[in-house]
This record gives C-alpha cells, sequence and structure tokens, in this order.
C-alpha cells in the first residue's frame, strides 16, 4: 500500500504522575457508571491471587511429612484438608466467577455506552463537525482494532492488585527460606547464611523483574508507533475485503468489474497486518527479540532461584518439603512479579489513548443555553426575523451565508430555492438552531433565539431534511418517534402524507418493522416510501413550523404532483418552508427566497420574481421549464 | 446440491443442516490453502508450537522432582548445580524459542484469513446476480462472513485448533507411556474423570452455543441503538424528533436484557465448575492415597512421587484436552464446510466459461428483447410481461414509468445482471447466455441509481484501476460530465482520494458532483451501449439542463438507454417507451406520444403544468 499515513506525534510517552492522572480518571469514569463492577473486580482479583498459595503451602506440608515422620494417620489428614480445602475455595471461586465473568464480558458495552452517551448529549454543531467525528472514529479503530481502549484500565488495574496481592502471600510463605539457616556442618556453604544473600537475591529479583518487562514494554511501544497504518490498514481492509457483500451497488460492481480492484488490496502480503507486512517484519527482527529476551531473563531467575535454594537445601538448612515450597512460591511470584512491572508498562504506553479518549469526552458543549420559556399563551403566533445573519461552518475560512435578512411570519408558505452550495440547508439548520449564526441574530417574537431553553425552540420545528434518517423500528414508532403512540393520529398522518394504500398493503400495518434487522417480517421501504414516512413524522409532530427539504426527489411525477396537490390539507394553518429542484413547486408559496453563493439574492412572489427576467430566479425557472413547454 | 441445501432450509430452524464437508475433509482444504497462498510457515509453526509445548511441558514435569531427588540423595554438590544448569538451559532454549515462533505465527494466519475473505468477496462480486437474491446464499453468505470477522472466528482460529487437537493427542500417548510403570488403576481412574468432566460440561457449556441466536438478537439491538446514538448522520433526525428519551429507554431495556442473558449463562455455567472440582477432588484423592502408599510401602523416593503426582494432574490436561479441542474443531469445521459452500455455489450464468465477447465500442450492437417475461423467485405475478424490444445501434432509447413500473428490472434484464423467466435476450440476434456474461458485461457504460464509490483517488475511480491510468482521457471523460472545474480546484486534483470513512484526508463530493464522477466514469469505460438510471435527481436545474444539453454529445456512435422521472429529459431521444403495469404501454417520439394524448401525455402535462406561463390549475 503506497498510503502515506499522517504521522502524528501520538508516539510521546506521558510522564508517569499524567498516567496515573488519566488510569484513575478512566476508573472514576467506569465507577460511576457501573460501582459494583469495580467492587466485584477487587474481590474477584484478591481472592484469586490468594488462593493458589494455599495449595502451594499445604502440598508442601504432604512432602514434609513424607520425607520425615511419614504418620499415616497425620498424612491423611494433611490430603483431606488440602482436597477439602482445594475444594472449597475452589466452590467460592466459582461462585464468585460467575458476576465477575458478567462484569467482564459486559464491559465492552459498557465503553461503547460512554461514547454513545457522550454523542447523544453533544451539540449537533459539534456532532457535524467533521474533526470531532474524525476524533471519535480514530478512537474507536484503536479501541477495536489495536485494543486501545478505555477498558484496558481495567485489566491493568486487575493485573497491578493481583501483582501487589501476590507479593505478599509470596513473601509470607519465602520469608523463611532467608531465615533459615543452613547448619555449621556444611563447611563453605554456610556462606550462605551472609545476609547479603537476601540483599542479592532481591536485588536479582527485582532486576530480573524489572528488566523482563522492560522488553514487552518495547515491543508494546512498537503497536502504539504502528497504530497509524494499523487502522487504514483496518479500514482499507473493511471496505475491500467485503464490498461484494453490498447488495445494493451489485449491479455496479458486476458492470465495472471491480472484484479485480479489490483483489489487489485484499491479496497484498504487504499490508499491514500479513505475512510481510510492518508488524510481521518487526516480529521478524527487533519485536521477535523483545520477546525472547523477556523470557530468557525470567528463565534466569527461576534458574537462581533453584541454585539457592537447593545449595541450601543440600547444605542442610532446610527439608524437602520446603524446597518445593519455596520454588513453587518464588515461580509464581516472579511470574506475577513481572507482569505487574510488564503491566506499569504498558501502562504509561497506554495513557496516551486513554487521554485521546478524555479529550473526546472532554468536549464542551458551547452553544447558550437559554431559559426563556415560550409564550404559549401566544396560540402558536410565532414570528421569526433574521436579522443580518452571517454564517461560516466552524473551521472554515468562507462564509456560507452572508447578511441574510428575511421575516416569516405564521401561516406563511415559503419557498428557498438556489443552485447546489448556495445555501439553502444551512439556512434551515440556523433556523432550527442546529447551528448558531457567526454574526447577526435570530429573533423569535423579537427576542434572540438563544435566551429560549433549547428544546422548547426545537419543539416548534419540524423538518423533513434531504438526508433525513429513520429507525429500524416499528413504523408506528418512526412515525412518533416513540415507543407508545396513538394510533388514529399516526394514521391520519400516513394518510395525508399518501402512505395510505401503501398501509393497507402491509400485514402487520403500523407494528411492520423497518427494514429485516430487528423482524423478518420487516419490509425494506423504496426511496419514495421513506419520504413518505418521514413526511408523516414531521405532521405527527404537530410543529407550528414545517420545514420540507426536497421532499419529492425519490417520488415519481404522479406521486409529485399528488403531494403538491394536498400541500394546503397537510400543512393546515401552519408555517412551512419548501426547499425544492423543482420549481414548480414554488407556485403555491406566498413568498420566495432565492439563494445564490450563500446571500439571498431576491425575494417575493413567484410572479413578481419573474418580471426580472435577468435575476437569478428567471435563469433558474427556465433552465427547467423549456423542456416542459408545449411546442 | 441445490435441491440439498433447499430442503434442509425447508426442515427449518430446528436441526442444522448437516455439513457438506466433514472435520477432515475441512482441515485437509486448510492445508491445501496454506500451500496455494504460499503460507506453507502456518501448518509448520503450528507442528513446531505443538512439540515445543510438549517439549516445555515434560521439562516442566521433570525439573522439580529430579532435582529434589539430587537433594534427597544428597549428591555430590556438583552434580547437583550441574543438573540445574541443564534444566535451565533446557528451558532457555525452549521458552526462547517458544517467545520467537509466539510473536510471529499470527501473520500468516490473518494472511490466510484474508485469503479466505479475498475469495468470498470475489465470489459475491461476480457470483451470478439472480443469487444474491436468494435466502440461502445471502444466508450462506452472512454465516461465512461472520465465520471470517475476527481472529477469533473458524477461518483463522480453527489453526490453533488443530495445533491444540495435535498437542493433546501427541502429549497423551507420551504420556500413556511414562506412566506405564504405574498400575492401570491410576490411568483409569484420570480417564473416567476427565470423560465424566467431558460429558457433564458439554452440555453445560454447549449453552452459549445453544443460545447464539438469543443473544445476537439482545447484541444486535443493543449495538443497533449504541451505534445509532453516534451515528453522526442521525444526529439531526434525534434532536428534532427528540429521539433521545426513547432511545436511552430502549438503550437501558436491551443492556438489562443482556446482563440477564449473561447471568443465566453463568449460573448454568457454574455446574461446569462445581463438576470440575468434585471430581478433581475424587482425582487427586485416589493418586495421593495410591502414590502415599507406595512412598510409605514400596519405598518410592520422594521425587518419583512428585514425579508421578504431576503427571496424574497432566494427564487429566491432555485426554481433556483433546476431548474439547476436537469438540471446537467440530465446531470451527461447521463454519468451514460454509464457506467452502459459499466458493462452491453453482452458478446459474456463465461466469467463468462461455463464448468469449470483445466490447468493441465502434461496433454497432443490437440488443433485442425477444417475448421476455419476468417474475420475481416467489413472486404472485410477473414484473415484465411480454416485452418485445430492440434497443438498434446507435438509438437513444427512453424509458419512463411510475415508481415499481418495472423501468429497472427492464434494465437488469437488458445488461444481463437478470435473465428473463420466459423470452430470450438476443445480442445480434443470438442468446446472450451463451456468452461468457462477464464478458457481456463489458458492453455496458452504465451509471445506476446506486452506484459502488471505490475509496481510491479520483483518478483511480474514473479508471477504475489504480495503474496504467490513462489521464489524458480521465481529463476528457470528466469534463464531459462537466466536473472538470471542481476537480482542479482540489489541492490534490486528479489524486484526491474519496471516501472520508477510509481516507482520513479524502474529500467529500456532493451528491451531485458524485453523479457526474459516475458519469465520467462511464464515459471512460467506453462501452458501446450506455445506460443511465436517473442521473439527474441530486442535480440543480442548471446542472440538470447541463447535462441534457451533452447528452446527445455523450453518446454520439453508441446506443444508449435512460431512464428518468423527469419527463424533459426524454425529448433527447429517439424514442420512448413507457412501462406500465409490465408491459409496453406506450411508444414513440415525444411528439407523437403528446398527440396521441394518453398515459404519457398526461405524465407529461402534471409534470408540466406548474411550469407553463398561465395559472396554475386549481390546487
Amino acid at each position: 500500500m503506497s498510503e502515506k499515513t499522517p504521522k502524528k506525534a501520538k508516539k510521546d510517552l506521558l510522564s508517569w504522575k499524567e498516567t496515573w492522572i488519566q488510569c484513575l480518571r478512566a476508573l472514576k469514569l467506569f465507577y460511576h457508571y457501573r460501582p459494583n463492577m469495580l467492587l466485584i473486580h477487587t474481590f474477584y482479583t484478591i481472592y484469586t491471587a490468594l488462593t493458589p498459595f494455599v495449595n502451594i503451602f499445604l502440598s508442601a506440608r504432604i512432602i514434609e511429612e513424607l520425607s520425615g515422620d511419614r504418620d499415616p494417620q497425620k498424612l491423611m489428614l494433611l490430603v483431606l484438608l488440602t482436597l477439602g480445602l482445594a475444594a472449597l475455595l475452589s466452590f467460592i471461586g466459582a461462585l464468585t466467577r460467575r458476576q465477575f465473568k458478567v462484569e467482564d464480558q459486559f464491559l465492552f458495552c459498557l465503553e461503547r455506552q460512554i461514547r454513545a452517551d457522550k454523542m447523544l448529549r453533544m451539540d449537533y454543531c459539534l456532532v457535524d463537525d467533521t474533526k470531532i467525528h474524525e476524533q471519535l472514529d480514530t478512537l474507536e479503530q484503536y479501541c477495536n482494532g489495536a485494543g486501545r481502549s478505555l477498558r484496558r484500565v481495567i485489566w491493568f488495574y486487575d493485573m497491578i492488585l493481583s501483582g501487589i496481592v501476590s507479593l505478599f502471600g509470596g513473601f509470607s510463605l519465602s520469608i523463611s527460606l532467608f531465615t533459615s539457616r543452613v547448619p555449621e556442618s556444611a563447611g563453605r556453604l554456610t556462606a550462605l547464611n551472609h545476609p547479603l544473600f537476601i540483599v542479592l537475591m532481591i536485588g536479582l529479583l527485582l532486576a530480573v523483574t524489572y528488566l523482563s518487562p522492560i522488553f514487552i514494554v518495547k515491543a508494546d511501544a512498537v503497536w502504539s508507533k504502528g497504530a497509524n497504518s494499523h487502522n487504514l490498514g483496518n479500514r482499507l481492509f473493511g471496505f475491500y475485503g467485503f464490498l461484494g457483500h453490498k447488495n445494493n451497488v451489485a449491479g455496479d460492481v458486476r458492470m465495472y468489474r471491480q472484484e479485480a480492484f479489490c483483489e489487489k488490496y485484499n491479496t497484498d502480503k504487504k499490508g499491514t497486518f500479513y505475512s510481510r507486512g510492518y508488524y510481521a517484519m518487526q516480529a521478524r527482527g527487533a519485536v521477535g527479540m523483545y520477546y525472547v529476551a523477556s523470557t530468557i531473563f525470567s528463565v534466569i531467575f527461576t534458574g537462581v532461584v533453584y541454585l539457592f535454594v537447593c545449595s541450601k537445601a543440600w547444605a542442610g538448612a532446610f527439608g524437602l518439603g520446603m524446597v518445593t515450597q519455596y520454588i513453587s512460591t518464588i515461580s509464581k511470584l516472579s511470574g506475577k512479579v513481572s507482569s505487574l512491572f510488564q503491566v506499569l508498562g504498558q501502562a504509561r504506553n497506554h495513557a496516551t489513548f486513554l487521554k485521546m479518549n478524555f479529550d473526546f469526552l472532554d468536549i464542551e458543549n458551547t452553544m447558550i443555553q437559554g431559559d426563556l420559556h415560550l409564550d404559549k399563551s401566544s396560540d402558536k403566533k410565532y414570528e421569526i426575523e433574521f436579522q443580518d445573519v452571517s454564517f461560516r461552518y466552524p473551521g472554515s475560512e468562507q462564509y456560507a451565508l452572508r447578511h441574510v435578512n428575511m421575516k416569516l411570519r405564521v401561516g406563511q408558505r415559503l419557498a428557498v430555492v438556489g443552485q447546489n452550495g448556495s445555501g439553502k440547508t444551512t439556512f434551515i439548520k440556523l433556523l432550527c438552531r442546529l447551528y448558531d449564526p457567526t454574526e447577526g441574530v435570530i429573533l423569535l417574537n423579537g427576542t434572540d433565539i438563544r435566551q429560549y431553553n433549547y428544546e422548547e425552540y426545537l419543539s416548534i420545528f419540524s423538518v423533513v431534511f434531504q438526508d433525513f434518517r429513520l429507525t429500524d423500528f416499528t413504523l408506528g414508532q418512526n412515525v412518533a418517534a416513540k415507543e407508545e403512540y396513538d394510533k388514529t393520529h399516526v394514521e391520519d398522518c400516513l394518510c395525508k402524507a399518501g402512505f395510505d394504500e401503501r398501509l393497507r398493503e402491509l400485514p402487520l400495518g403500523m407494528e411492520t418493522y423497518l427494514t429485516k434487522n430487528f423482524s423478518d417480517e420487516g419490509v425494506d421501504m423504496s426511496g419514495g416510501e421513506k419520504q413518505k414516512i418521514a413526511l408523516a413524522r414531521t405532521l405527527y409532530k404537530n410543529a407550528p413550523f414545517i420545514i420540507l427539504d426536497e421532499p419529492t426527489a425519490a417520488l415519481d411525477p404522479i406521486a409529485e404532483a399528488e403531494i403538491y396537490s394536498r400541500f394546503n390539507e397537510i400543512i393546515e394553518d401552519k408555517t412551512a418552508i419548501y426547499i425544492s429542484h423543482r420549481l414548480s413547486s414554488c407556485r403555491f408559496c406566498d413568498g420566495i427566497l432565492v439563494f445564490d453563493k450563500g446571500a439571498v439574492v431576491q425575494q417575493g412572489s413567484h410572479d413578481s420574481l419573474m418580471q426580472d427576467s435577468s435575476g437569478k430566479y428567471h435563469e433558474l425557472w427556465f433552465a427547467q421549464a423549456q423542456y416542459y413547454a408545449n411546442n | 446440491m441445490r435441491k440439498e441445501t433447499s430442503k434442509a432450509t425447508a426442515k427449518k430452524k430446528e436441526k442444522p443442516p448437516k455439513p457438506k464437508f466433514n472435520m477432515w475433509q475441512n482441515a485437509w482444504w486448510m492445508l491445501k490453502l496454506s500451500w496455494a497462498e504460499k503460507e506453507k510457515k502456518v501448518p509448520i509453526l503450528c507442528i513446531l508450537s505443538a512439540a515445543l509445548a510438549i517439549s516445555g511441558n515434560l521439562t516442566n514435569l521433570f525439573i522439580t522432582p529430579v532435582i529434589l531427588g539430587t537433594v534427597e540423595i544428597h549428591a555430590p554438590l556438583r552434580t547437583l548445580l550441574l543438573t540445574i544448569l541443564g534444566f535451565v538451559g533446557l528451558n532457555l532454549l525452549i521458552n526462547g524459542v517458544s517467545s520467537y515462533i509466539n510473536a510471529n505465527e499470527m501473520y500468516g494466519k490473518i494472511t490466510l484469513r484474508s485469503a479466505i475473505i479475498n475469495r468470498l468477496n470475489t465470489k459475491a462480486c461476480i457470483t451470478s446476480y439472480p443469487n444474491l437474491n436468494k435466502k440461502d446464499f445471502q444466508e450462506l453468505l452472512d454465516k461465512a462472513c461472520d465465520a471470517t470477522r475476527g481472529n477469533d472466528r473458524a477461518s483463522e482460529a480453527i489453526w490453533y485448533t488443530m495445533q491444540r487437537v495435535l498437542q493433546n493427542a501427541a502429549g497423551f500417548v507420551i504420556y500413556l507411556f511414562l506412566m506405564s510403570a504405574l498400575p492401570p488403576i491410576l490411568i483409569v481412574v484420570v480417564l473416567i474423570t476427565s470423560l465424566l468432566n467431558y460429558f457433564i460440561s458439554k452440555p453445560l457449556n454447549n449453552y452459549s452455543y445453544k443460545h447464539k441466536e438469543e443473544l445476537s438478537k439482545i447484541l444486535n439491538q443493543l449495538g443497533y441503538l449504541l451505534n445509532t446514538a453516534k451515528d453522526h448522520t442521525m444526529a439531526k433526525d434525534i434532536r428534532l424528533f427528540g429521539l433521545r428519551p426513547w432511545f436511552q429507554e430502549l438503550q437501558d431495556k436491551a443492556i438489562k436484557a443482556y446482563l440477564a442473558y449473561l447471568m443465566r449463562e453463568q449460573n448454568v455455567l457454574i455446574w461446569s465448575g462445581i463438576a470440575d472440582l468434585v471430581l478433581a477432588f475424587l482425582r487427586n484423592g485416589v493418586a495421593y492415597a495410591y502414590l502415599i502408599g507406595l512412598v510409605l510401602n514400596n519405598g518410592i523416593s520422594i521425587s518419583m512421587f512428585l514425579l508421578y503426582f504431576s503427571a496424574v494432574g497432566s494427564f487429566n490436561g491432555w485426554v481433556s484436552g483433546i476431548l474439547n479441542s476436537l469438540l471446537t474443531m467440530h465446531r470451527q469445521s461447521v463454519d468451514i464446510s460454509i464457506i467452502r459452500e459459499v466458493l462452491e455455489y453453482s452458478e446459474p450464468f456463465r461466469i467463468k466459461d462461455g463464448e468469449p465477447l470483445r466490447a468493441e465500442p465502434e461496433h454497432p450492437y443490437e440488443i433485442r428483447l425477444d417475448h421476455v417475461s419476468f417474475r420475481y423467485p416467489e413472486a404472485e405475478k410477473d414484473t415484465l410481461t411480454d416485452i418485445d424490444l430492440t434497443l438498434h445501434p446507435g438509438e437513444k432509447l427512453a424509458i419512463v414509468g411510475l415508481n415499481g413500473a418495472g423501468k429497472t428490472t427492464l434494465v437488469k434484464l437488458l445488461c444481463g445482471l437478470l435473465d428473463p423467466t420466459q423470452g430470450r435476450v438476443l445480442l445480434d440476434g443470438r442468446d446472450i447466455r451463451e456468452y461468457n456474461r462477464r464478458d457481456y458485461y463489458k458492453l455496458f457504460s452504465a451509471v445506476f441509481q446506486d452506484f459502488s464509490l471505490l475509496a481510491a483517488t479520483i483518478a483511480a475511480n474514473v479508471a477504475q484501476s489504480e495503474e496504467d491510468i490513462d489521464m489524458e482521457r480521465v481529463r476528457e471523460c470528466v469534463a464531459k460530465a462537466s466536473l472538470t472545474e471542481k476537480i482542479e480546484s482540489l489541492p490534490e486534483g486528479y489524486e484526491t482520494k474519496l471516501n472520508r470513512e477510509i481516507h482520513l484526508d479524502a474529500v467529500m463530493l456532493s451528491g451531485g458532483e458524485t453523479q457526474r464522477l459516475m458519469l465520467a466514469r462511464a464515459l471512460y469505460k467506453n462501452g458501446p451501449v450506455v445506460v443511465l438510471d436517473e442521473p439527474t435527481a441530486a442535480l440543480d436545474p442548471i446542472a440538470e439542463s447541463d447535462l441534457y444539453q451533452k447528452y446527445s454529445e455523450m453518446t454520439t456512435h453508441r446506443s444508449s438507454v435512460y431512464i428518468s422521472h423527469r419527463l424533459a429529459s426524454t425529448r433527447f431521444c429517439d424514442r420512448i417507451i413507457l412501462i406500465s403495469d409490465g408491459r409496453i404501454a406506450e411508444e414513440g417520439t415525444h411528439e407523437t406520444l403528446l398527440q396521441k394524448g394518453a398515459a404519457y401525455a398526461e405524465l407529461f402535462e402534471v409534470q408540466s403544468r406548474y411550469y407553463r406561463e398561465e395559472e396554475p390549475a386549481n390546487v
């Protein structure tokens, strides 16, 4: 892949302090969502870290007895105690494991829920910002593809806790290794009694447990560094590996024989994950060697422990039972301690990714949230005014709207026309306060709309956007936009939107799921049908302003004409704003706003605008009307 | 083969159809795959890993008892130290090599999984179009796809399973030999407890397998809600229709259901844990009793005691390892079998053989629909009935009709995406079924309503290739589609990447611009027949008018088929056919059809009435 990935400064390690802060924040966040989860993890981890030592201790006693007095009575007792206690501990372990497993499996969802929540609560202008959804996409790719997730902190927590608890357990079983003395009869080996050996052993333990993970951490860092190309690799693979599965484009894929294009990507062994890709090459070289080095250090350490323990035993400091106890304890301990250090190193590598998560979760809503209530007594007498409104999308230099002035009274029909990209949809977004103007103000009944309670303000608009979306739930729920709905009202709205005939054909009626996602009896609606459902949804909401952005694009001429002819009935006494490329629709409207390059260039009725033969409206109209003129 | 599968689906979900290939056939198939894809290292590393795992196990089995034995008999210190060093050396070798292999073995397996994905994708891209509408094909394809979704799915995980089968079987044999010194009673006890454990646990562990559908239903809904909440294209509707409380209510419900499911599953699985501990109690009890007896009565050494005691534990591990890995392999093999069924799914079209066809741009092709009827599978009536239509060389044909009249189906028949249920489609008088179907597709420069934009550069999207792009021609075609100004305004021009979900530095083209890009692509392909399905839906009036002006220039020397709701466009065509109720209802030029004053004239009237200067009719 000749892809050039932008090399971001992702490789910068955060400081230990920063790592600690990020991890703690993550733990707090999980605690906030599910306090029990952390408790269960804590208990289970401590429990499972301690129990193996019980078995080590008791098995050693059996060996001890066997190599000593060999009292059958006492042996039987010991065996029963060992087995009985093992069974009891496993039983309690099995009981707690249940909850632990449930929580552990749920973590994946929990993390997704945290992000979903954030998105639901974010201002639209932020959600719509490509930078922000790229931020989210990147985050999720790191999380899913490379394991750089928020929930990994819980795993760190478990490992660190388990390591510390094992240290205590291990030390209590091996402390006597240093205190029991080689008898004087052993000659030169009495040197093993020297306190220097204690220092030496502990020093070695620390050195090895510190060194061994260093290599793993280095290997881990390679993965972190590669994460960027890793993500791109994943995305390309997700696209080209499954293009043939997209049934809606299957015709196109065949006509242009795109399988060849896919094969080129899918069989490129130099792709990030493949046998000649970046990671594989690293694994063959440095990374592979890091793992080997790490293992070698661990093995050498165990070897030294064997040497020390066995020489002492050989010299007569303790019996065979203790030898098994020390060896088992220290091998267990060294494993635990080195994973403890490993995890610390990994946590530091990981902190950068935690920070990315928090950078996302910390994005603040910036829209002013007023608390003024809409005056309900005015009985839907609303008047909206744009005063010299200009607007730039965040991060853009160009104005999408310039100096827009207009007034809209309740009960009016307004058409908005203009070429693609002239600012029509942006105008609607400002009106519904999905964005706030960069300059100028929008007034509702004379008051700046930012001073109203946001949700109440939104409640006066009902919109079919050009790129509207329906959910996969039932038809009725989609129209009502909630779980329980008024059936007659839904039916009424569907009829008005011209969906009545189709509704009668559906065996499950309003209970029909849209798409087959949730039910095999679900129905995939055509583009035109979806448009009608979306229209019905706006009617159900019964808001004083109805806004329709290209509501008939997917409809055939007859269906289109039908909607036009019902327009008055549909709109009733509401205010309607209508965007369309089909200029014929303008004729129903009291006023027309003509947009060109972000500005309102003309304003007036169809007839008055047609007078100006050099105007934009005239140009647009004739571009279309010429083909319909009677010859 | 087809009959078998349809019979199986008829039996409904109660019993999944028996896989077409058995476990050993599938293992063989995977091996052959590794050879074909030049990834022989995968099976080799599997064998090596298994051998190393067994050696590691044996070293660990012997290390403590042997060293203990040396201490026990108080052998010379030198011997003790050498023994320890010997073991350490052995461990260094085994563990060192294992870690190196561990770090490396994954990539070959991923490569093989992606080779499977590639084969599935290619099959899905070229399989006869009607297969895509077959429920059983879709189900197989979905399942096959699911079996390739991650490292833990059958198409990759089966390598680990095969390794485990090998490792456990070899371990079992070696231990059987080792333990032959012991009385068979001990071996029998271990065998019995492991078998018991397996048969108790199997149905319990099966819980998750049996309730897979229940779980996937819950996760499907939860996943949908979580994804929808994050979906920025949904954000406007969520806010304006106040969907958040509803979504959160559903989310809470789904989470509750998920947690309840997980708890139910664990409540079943706990019995497997309990059986395990009871059997361990019994097995270890017998082993202790017997081995202690040996120490007390027969005078075997402590080190031998330790050796045998650990051997009993390991032996148990091998036996249950064999049973469990075979069970896993059986399950994964079912998935591999499904993958193979997809790859070998029968083709009603000739996609691999058939008469080759060269699409020559200048050749005057004539395509004729000879009394063609078409009915979708399981539909009650024909979508198209007895269509007799000839697309003459160089002719510009327009197809109009209401939504659902059958226009798109007609085009699909013409392009060879569907075969008629009755009648024939003839190319220069010869049934297209005789030709290689993928060659036949070369004839068409098509712009369909749904197009497949590639995550690649603009130039590559026009040329449909990343190599040997004729840039001169790309520019020419882009100019014809009126997109030059836009593309040249982009900093990277023709090298600009498309699809922002894949390439972060990509550019988003508007709907209208994309439609024009698809037009440029069709022109670049230079097929002798141009097919345009609603190419102006996303265009503003001026852009639409511009396209009409250029239409005849774009289609010189070629035949073309134009489908549209907008009757304005049909004026540029030599002939118009109006489809209604699956038949050709009217046929002629714009003028003759208007004069006729029937359906076409009515449609035109409806659409044009508001454009005329006189007052609109009653609204």
